[in-house]
């Protein structure tokens, strides 16, 4: 699934383990001791604790509510996805709501999926594509399993999550602790004089002049220490301005202090193993999503590994797309403008008329408007709960999450056709910047899945 | 719902840039002078944002067509194809962080580099709101849009402070330049001369002239 051309240095090679604790039944929650770590700061169950029923604004508050009940409730299912499938284990229960049922079958359909020990990777994109259900941490684990982040089999779970978990707090602690820091333990240096005379001087570390704080020397560990405090300044004003609507993310309560923390360290490591790209402006909001699901998972183990989790995912999740962000590689053939051309091909076979329309007549470029679609993975386009879902269907494209992403937004522009074809520049951009929030996102999803399929190019590189 | 077609009421169209640092308020300066809005928590920019807003100056009416634009190092490549055709420019600090002050040099020399030279650009301290915090003085901001001739004028989008006055001043500025130009050779200003300075590009993203009635909004 993950496609080539990605310069990312430390891609997580393996997948990691645990937790479909929450989903099948009787099993038995187990504290694995390793993956608390360093991570020790993230206490199990506090995000949730912390995380007020309304927090996430009143967008659609009761829709919301689900993300943050511990248990699923059928009452509480996003009524709206109507996705009739055939129920695997006959849950028999007559509702009065179409939708309700709809969704208690998508919930028993995806549960027993993830119950089983090997996991079919094909029927879980199946099920996936058509939505995955809020609440009960089902989508954490789907999302996990459909980025390579876990393994199909279930057995292994446990301790791949336990390893990668590991892996993550010891690059946490070897990249993003401060020099200072160095001293107190012996990885970096040797630095604590080993002598221990009563009445002589007080134990001093040991550094060498290069890395003395006041030392101008651009290899010097201060040096390049402080050579991220812009790139952390930048992260941290992104990181207030990130779904300011949500009081998970925005405000000052200690929990959002705390998620911003997380996925303030999730950007700087990942900036500190891609000195190419470094933090690019945006990288707060594609991790947004999987940072939020993780950490509101009802597992107290997975809540609290969330942002080792996230991390791991977020590296997986632009593996095929890193490229966007990255200036140099503008003009080749695998940067965001040879993705925007792809996507004006996209839209000229599907729907001649209005691709003239808007690329001749109007003369809309997609880089005013499609640029952003593209490098936020939608993002920044709809409201919370309507990126999960796109995200579902991103992430169970076995053509790859960029070839669904040209679709979707290629549905996008198709689904304004009749307002785009009667707007002039200024209104059709204005439109295209600021997506209209009343388009039935199912719809747009269909129409999206059913493009014709000009996307060979993607898929043969695969 | 409304109408999907802009307002095509306006006897001139010139398009404004919004550059300076990252969190200085830019978002917010265009979204208080538009659509008088403001909003403490917006979200960063990404690539570029746009937004109209017609004045009436003398007889004429003008619409002004705003580009605020990412201010990241990565996403200038990409912008610079929104200088194109830009005939002003609002370059913004925070009054609070004087870096963003001391960065005004840096888009002051982009600024050259990819428009126009007799674009019309204002130096503008944003968050005035912020007076117990504030870092840069007026009278040093004053001197060096003196030095640098370039216009300035303090602000606050919070307060809706000479947002306003800041457009509209810039925008009736290059409205003189345009229309004295047509003046002095003599023209219908309406269509401009060979040799204009303003530059006056396509139809589309570009700043232009027309011939019609006014508009409302």
């Amino acid at each position: 699934m993950l496609k080539g051309n990605h310069k990312i240095p430390d891609r997580p090679r393996k997948v990691f383990p645990d937790m479909l604790g929450s989903l099948v039944l009787g099993f038995e929650l187990k504290e694995s001791e390793n993956a608390g770590g360093s991570l020790a700061s993230l206490e199990s169950g506090e995000e949730l604790k912390a995380f007020e029923p309304n927090g996430l604004g009143s967008v659609q508050p009761v829709a919301m509510s689900d993300f943050v009940d511990e248990k699923p409730k059928g009452t509480n299912l996003d009524i709206r996805s109507r996705l009739l499938r055939p129920a695997k284990d006959g849950h028999g229960q007559v509702s009065a709501m179409e939708g309700i049922i709809a969704a208690d079958e998508k919930r028993s359909d995806l549960q027993y999926e993830l119950s089983q020990p090997e996991i079919n990777l094909e029927k879980l994109q199946r099920i996936a594509n058509n939505g995955l259900p809020d609440g009960g941490g089902l989508r954490a684990t789907a999302w996990k399993l459909l980025l390579g982040y876990l393994p199909p089999s279930h057995e292994m779970w446990e301790k791949d999550l336990t390893e990668h978990r590991s892996k993550y707090a010891k690059l946490k602690e070897e990249l993003l602790s401060s020099p200072a820091r160095w001293g107190e333990n012996t990885t970096y240096a040797e630095t604590i004089v080993e002598s221990n005379i009563n009445d002589g001087p007080l134990q001093r570390q040991k550094i060498s002049p290069e890395d003395h704080p006041l030392s101008v020397g651009k290899s010097s560990a201060w040096s390049q220490f402080f050579q991220y405090t812009e790139i952390v300044e930048q992260i941290d004003r992104d990181l207030q301005r990130t779904h300011p609507d949500l009081k998970f993310f925005s405000g000052d309560t200690q929990s959002s202090r705390k998620h911003r923390e997380s996925m303030k360290n999730v950007l700087l490591l990942f900036a500190k193993l891609n000195p190419a790209i470094r933090y690019v402006q945006g990288m707060n909001e594609v991790l947004a999503p999987i940072y939020y699901i993780f950490s509101t998972d009802p597992d107290e183990q997975n809540a609290a590994n969330a942002e080792a989790d996230s991390f791991s995912c977020f590296v997986r999740l632009l593996s095929d797309s890193v490229d966007h962000f990255c200036q140099q590689l503008d003009n080749s053939s695998v940067g965001i403008l040879s993705t925007l051309s792809r996507l004006s091909d996209l839209l000229k076979e599907n729907d001649e008329e209005l691709w003239r329309h808007l690329e001749h007549t109007t003369k809309v470029k997609s880089q005013f408007y499609a640029f952003r679609w593209i490098t936020l993975l939608l993002t920044q386009e709809f409201s919370f709960q309507s990126i999960m879902r796109i995200w579902d269907s991103l992430l169970s494209n076995p053509f790859g999450i960029q070839d669904m992403l040209l679709r979707v937004c290629c549905a996008m522009l198709l689904c304004l056709k009749g307002r785009l074809l009667c707007g002039d520049f200024i209104a059709n951009l204005k439109l295209l910047q600021h997506y209209p929030t009343d388009i039935n996102i199912d719809h747009l999803l269909n129409v999206a899945t059913q493009l014709s399929p000009d996307t060979s190019s993607y898929s043969l590189s695969l | 719902m409304g109408t999907y077609r802009a307002d095509d009421d306006y006897d001139y169209l010139f398009k404004v840039v919004l550059i300076g640092d990252s969190g200085v308020g830019k978002s917010n300066l265009l979204s208080r002078f538009s659509r008088n809005e403001f909003s403490l928590e917006s979200k960063s920019t990404i690539g570029v944002e746009f937004a109209t807003r017609c004045i009436r100056v003398d007889d004429k009416v003008i619409k002004g067509q705003i580009w605020d634009t990412a201010c990241q190092e990565r996403y200038r490549a990409i912008t610079s194809a929104y200088y194109r055709g830009a005939v002003g420019a609002l370059v913004v600090y925070d009054i609070t962080r004087h870096i963003t002050f001391e960065n005004v040099e840096r888009w002051l020399k982009e600024l050259q580099g990819h428009t126009d030279s007799n674009i019309v650009i204002m130096l503008v301290g944003n968050k005035a709101d912020l007076r117990h915090l504030r870092a840069v003085s007026t009278d040093d901001a004053g001197s060096f849009a003196e030095r640098e001739n370039v216009f300035f004028m303090e602000t606050s989008a919070l307060e809706s402070l000479n947002v306003e006055n800041a457009f509209t001043e810039v925008l009736t500025r290059i409205y003189r330049v345009v229309s004295r130009k047509a003046l002095d050779i003599g023209e219908d200003p309406v269509m401009p001369p060979k040799g204009q300075t303003i530059n006056v590009g396509s139809k589309d993203d570009v700043s232009e002239v027309k011939s019609v009635g006014c508009c409302s909004s």
